[in-house]
């Protein structure tokens, strides 16, 4: 596919961040990734998050007023973590004058699965949701760069899958997410003229944890 | 004679070359290497215009993020050397590179330019180096000089942000000077639950980022441009929630380039009296009663001396009132509804234990504070009234229950001013909204002569001005910004005002 030139529609320079599991940040020029780190350890976003930024911007040799596109992984994942990446995300955007998008953290998987594994057909893509249950969502393939999500992302025990699809006709794959996936994914959007929607909110997928105070009764 | 300093453009390259070629002879810039220095991002070249003439000409490179600048060129035309051309350009340069937030700036000059050096030891550049026959063919060395910048001179505009509990809080100072406060607290998110759900208030403080920021500049008349720097709280407070404000800051600093200040939450407590009365008079004693804290700080110096005398042992005073608001059917928060149900009420009713404040307990917790006694010795007497089926009175059980809290909360601020020989006392955090406080601060602290300062409930709960106040006096004392790489920390030391 030939790539047209720049305009003002399509955005040159992109940063991705994704938080849902480790911390991933990359930039990308039209879709080419040209700088990107990974860290694997899941408790550290908010210390590396602001340095990983930086990084990749000076690695890829732009300036945060060149980056156009924010692109953020929306998750779904552990909240704590996740939160730092889309706080990031927004002020970087801010600050920077650029659009911001997100996309689903499990979309990024599944493209960089589907750039390995061409031939691969259904595809189940599962991560840590903690308590004993998966975040998950399953794809048919890639179509125009975006992988095509047929079902989720939900959360379950993972042996609760089975009863929703049939989980025996999927290929699965536990591989980390990367935010050079997630900017492809936002790029190949962007050429399809696929408006992104403004609301870049985590997907949460879960309530929080608290229960309703039932009053008084606290001595005892 | 007018001289106007104004940012160079690529119009202005054939005139630049001109000069340029005249005043270094031997070692002038091609042009192409003017065109990428002009149209490159990280500088910032400027032109001195005498009516429509441009008579001299400097340039700064700066990269964002860094701490470092770097005077590239300047250059005075021959027929105006001695006009004080020379002297405007580089109080410009400077100026802009302050206002990037570079902290240091480099330069490199003849060994043989003598004029030049008299003129950068003027803006406080010394030497710090020779990079030796650096200027060819001419085979003359370069000397490296330095010059720290400090912010001292002028008022730094800091934007502080907080989310430490459940109020999201972005402010804006001008030095001493307050001029923007937005608070969006999730508190009645908390509601249902009886007390801050970390979860909820973390989810919230995603959500309120945006606008908050937005309103803050507004509210300022301000763009970002016009920020120097970026304050957050790093703790003490709720993890997941402290994460939000400090990747927050850390995406903004890297995408302005603006340092960074990682500040201490407590610590801004005391700094928000700056803005209310436009300095912080010390020594002072703080009573800082929150939802989540209640502490008795020593204040010697806001930025090197601050000592945490003592705190709750288990509840936080604003917890307490949360619990015993729940125990007499009250709702969320505790602290407004119980003062309301007070007001009819006999606080010598009942008399509630005061913790922490028998002479045995003294002795280890002289400045330490207990609540968790004083709210289940509540819940017992309503539920023996219940259970004998005896008429109690809500307001007098508030009122007690109120009455006991304050009394040991003052008698202790009030001790600790007269053991360290400190004749003042501030109050801050969120319960400093509760009357009966403020009133029994007030008539302690006049009797003991002890002077009271209670800054506006808007600077008394969490905010980010505070924060962003304790941000403008680092650096206005010339404190260096915070690396990138500092955490959030839930249990942040009060020792540790900048992390």
């Amino acid at each position: 596919m030939k790539i047209p030139a720049a305009s003002t529609r399509i955005a040159e320079y992109s940063l991705a961040i994704d938080t849902s599991a480790g911390t991933s940040v990359a930039v990308l020029s039209m879709g080419k990734v040209l700088a990107e780190l990974n860290y694997l350890e899941p408790m550290t976003h908010s210390e590396r998050i602001g340095s990983a930024i930086q990084d990749v911007l000076t690695q890829a040799n732009l300036k945060p007023n060149q980056i156009s596109l924010v692109v953020a992984g929306v998750g779904p994942g552990p909240y704590t973590g996740l939160r730092v990446g889309l706080a990031a995300a927004r002020y970087f955007s801010i600050g920077s004058g650029a659009k911001l998008v997100g996309v689903c953290s499990l979309d990024a998987i599944a493209l960089d699965y589907y750039s390995t594994n061409p031939s691969a057909q259904e595809l189940l893509v599962s991560t840590d949701a903690r308590r004993k249950e998966v975040f998950w969502a399953t794809y048919s393939g890639v179509l125009d760069g975006m992988p095509v999500r047929t079902h989720g992302p939900a959360v379950n025990k993972y042996e609760d899958i089975g009863s929703i699809v049939a989980i025996d006709s999927f290929t699965q794959t536990d591989i980390g997410v990367r935010a050079g996936s997630l900017g492809q994914i936002a790029f190949a959007q962007d050429l399809a003229g696929l408006s992104t929607s403004s609301e870049v909110n985590p997907i949460y997928l879960r309530e929080p944890d608290a229960v309703p105070s039932k009053g008084k009764k606290v001595s005892g | 004679m007018k001289v106007d300093i104004r940012q160079a453009t690529l119009l202005d390259l054939p005139e630049i070359m001109k000069l340029e070629n005249s005043s270094f002879a031997n070692d002038a810039w091609p042009e192409a290497t003017f065109h990428s220095e002009l149209a490159a991002k990280h500088t910032y070249y400027i032109v001195a215009m005498v009516a429509d003439d441009i008579v001299g000409y400097a340039g700064l490179s700066k990269l964002a993020g860094s701490n470092q600048a770097d005077i590239q060129t300047i250059a005075v035309r021959l027929d105006q050397r001695g006009a004080g051309i020379g002297r405007a350009l580089m109080n410009a340069l400077t100026a802009h590179a302050t206002q990037l937030g570079a902290t240091e700036i480099f330069l490199e000059v003849r060994a043989d330019n003598t004029i030049a050096q008299k003129l950068y030891k003027v803006f406080g550049f010394k030497q710090i180096g020779t990079r030796k026959k650096y200027y060819q063919p001419d085979d003359v060395d370069a000397f490296i000089m330095k010059t720290d910048v400090k912010l001292t001179t002028n008022e730094p505009v800091v934007l502080g942000i907080e989310t430490s509990c459940d109020e999201t809080g972005v402010g804006i100072v001008r030095g001493n000077q307050l001029l923007a406060n937005i608070i969006s607290s999730s508190m009645n998110k908390h509601a249902i639950f009886g007390g801050v759900v970390p979860e909820i208030a973390a989810r919230a403080h995603l959500e309120a980022l945006t606008p908050v920021l937005e309103e803050a500049l507004e509210k300022a008349n301000l763009t970002l441009d016009q920020i120097n720097a970026i304050a957050v709280t790093n703790g003490p407070g709720l993890a997941g929630a402290l994460m939000v404000g400090v990747g927050a800051a850390k995406a903004l600093s890297v995408a302005t380039g603006k340092p960074i200040y990682a500040v201490n939450h407590l610590v801004g407590h005391v700094g928000a009296d700056i803005l209310d009365r436009g300095e912080l008079q010390t020594p002072t004693i703080a009573l800082l009663v929150s939802g989540g804290h209640t502490s008795l700080l020593l204040v010697r110096d806001l930025l090197d001396d601050v000592v945490l005398l003592g705190e709750t042992i288990d509840d936080a005073a604003g917890e307490a009132f949360d619990k015993v608001a729940r125990v007499l059917g009250l709702s969320y928060p505790g602290g407004p509804e119980i003062d309301r149900v007070a007001k009819d009420g006999n606080p010598t009713a009942i008399r509630f234990p005061r913790g922490l404040s028998l002479p045995k307990d003294m002795a280890d917790h002289r400045y330490d504070f207990s609540f968790s006694g004083l709210k289940t010795a509540v819940a017992r007497h309503v539920e023996l009234a219940e259970s004998k089926g005896e008429e109690h009175s809500i307001a007098d059980v508030a009122a007690s229950f109120r009455e006991a809290v304050v009394d040991v909360l003052i008698k202790k601020a009030i001790s600790a001013c007269k053991d360290f020989e400190v004749p003042r006392l501030l109050l801050g955090g969120g319960v400093v909204a509760n009357a009966r406080l403020r009133e029994v601060a007030k008539e302690q602290c006049e009797k003991a002569g002890i002077e009271l300062r209670i800054p506006p409930f808007s600077l008394c709960t969490d905010n980010g001005a505070m924060i962003a106040a304790l941000g403008a006096q680092l650096i206005m004392a010339g404190r260096h910004p915070s690396s990138l790489t500092f955490s959030a920390e839930s249990t942040l030391p009060v020792t540790t005002v900048q992390s």
